[in-house]
């Protein structure tokens, strides 16, 4: 027998699909906010982290600002998709809403949330060591002297930024605590 | 502290995450993940690679400035400084308390405690600060290599040499009361605490340089799986 599809078939199956599109879309948001939210769970401080943790957190961070936007244009389209066949005015409101919270982990996948809480220093500057007032004779600094040149990093600053970039006695270098 | 230049080409860090309490670097260049500690690419296209250590110590400033008067510092970003968000000065005692949520196998020690960590040939030795304060130097053999660690007058500035002069090892004393900190061998030469011979005919001499990193035990256990921990008495 031949498979005809009659008005009634057609019918049900654009039920059936319309149907799917909300676990669809759901499901979307939720691996986007996964690729996000998985590397911020494992790698955060005052937690052990095991080899495995770090590795899927390197792969989620490697890959969530494509991957996010991918999600994200998928919902877009299914979105669109959706739009026409939806009569009811809240299920388009609902539409919107998924499609706003998809922009978010898209958005959190290009920053570098560690930098809002360890703020690193990218323009440091510098005093002569007998014009420091702000450093204590007791404090403790870390010192470097490179082709003749020293230069000291005292700890209370660098326990605030963590990182500071210089170039000492012509070399590049990285100070970091 | 790290040279930043990789295969020719200047690299520039921002922190990308915490392993076990010690910072994950992430290079803006090829997105490569650095451990801070080892200095080494643990993920990513350099994964391998390691940087090249600078040598550093970490003195007073007071001792510091004594050694490099004309040298710069590091001056205070002003935002923050206004905000308040910079360290108290007593943030060291407040460090103690803050929680260890690595996994060390049997401690030896308090996780907190304070230890200088130098390594040598392959062998790694914690020497706790509280040991140091009761014996200045310590002189130890550390993979069959005589080393000195020594700490400074001002009772926090740490550093360790090789204790050989012409391959001939020698023994160190605390010149007593002196200020600033003079070392003196067993032949009688007098040795300042930036490991410089100051008398006899190899006046102008420098000891070879170790680099000793004062640390948390947990941490110098954590990168340094195999170390030892010298307790006084040893000798």
């Amino acid at each position: 027998m031949e498979n005809v599809l009659t008005p009634t078939n057609t019918k049900n199956r654009s039920r059936i699909e319309s149907r799917l599109i909300w676990p669809a879309l759901l499901l979307l948001l939720l691996l986007s906010i996964a690729f996000v939210a998985i590397p911020v769970f494992l790698i955060q401080p005052f937690r052990p982290q095991t080899q495995r943790a770090l590795e899927i957190s390197y792969l989620l961070r490697a890959w969530s600002p494509l991957a996010t936007v991918i999600i994200l244009l998928s919902v877009l389209a299914l979105t669109f998709w959706k739009w026409k066949r939806a009569r009811r005015w809240w299920r388009k409101a609902l539409l919107v809403i998924v499609l706003l919270l998809s922009i978010v982990p898209a958005w959190f996948a290009r920053q570098n949330h560690f930098e809002w809480m360890f703020n690193p220093l990218h323009n440091s500057s510098y005093v002569k060591a007998a014009d420091a007032g702000f450093v204590r004779d007791s404090d403790m600094v870390l010192a470097v002297k490179i082709n003749n040149e020293a230069v000291a990093y005292p700890v209370r600053l660098m326990a605030y930024h963590h990182v500071v970039s210089d170039t000492v006695g012509g070399t590049p270098i990285c100070a970091t605590y | 502290m790290w040279e930043t230049t990789v295969d020719g080409r200047v690299l520039h860090f921002h922190l990308a995450g915490i392993n076990n309490q010690n910072f994950i670097m992430r290079d803006e260049e090829t997105g490569s993940w650095w451990q801070q500690v080892t200095g080494e690419a643990i993920f990513g296209p350099l994964k391998g690679k390691h940087l090249k250590p600078v040598f550093w110590d970490e003195l007073t400033f007071g001792t510091w400035k004594h050694e490099q008067p004309q040298a710069r510092v590091l001056r205070p970003d002003e935002q923050v400084a206004a905000s308040g968000k910079y360290a108290p000065a007593d943030w060291e005692e407040r460090m103690l308390r803050v929680p260890v949520a690595t996994r060390t196998s049997a401690p030896a020690l308090n996780k907190r405690e304070l230890v200088v960590g130098i390594n040598v040939n392959g062998a790694a030795s914690a020497y706790p600060i509280t040991a140091l304060q009761k014996q200045n130097p310590i002189i130890d053999k550390l993979g069959g290599t005589p080393v000195i660690v020594v700490m400074s007058e001002d009772g926090q500035s740490v550093r360790a040499f090789e204790r050989r002069v012409e391959g001939q090892e020698r023994e160190f004393f605390l010149k007593p009361n002196s200020s600033p900190l003079r070392l003196i061998d067993d032949r009688g030469t007098e040795w300042d605490f930036a490991g410089t011979a100051l008398s006899g005919d190899i006046a102008g001499r420098q000891l070879p340089r170790i680099a000793a990193l004062k640390d948390y035990w947990f941490d110098w256990k954590t990168y340094n799986p195999n170390t030892t921990v010298y307790t006084l008495g040893d000798r």
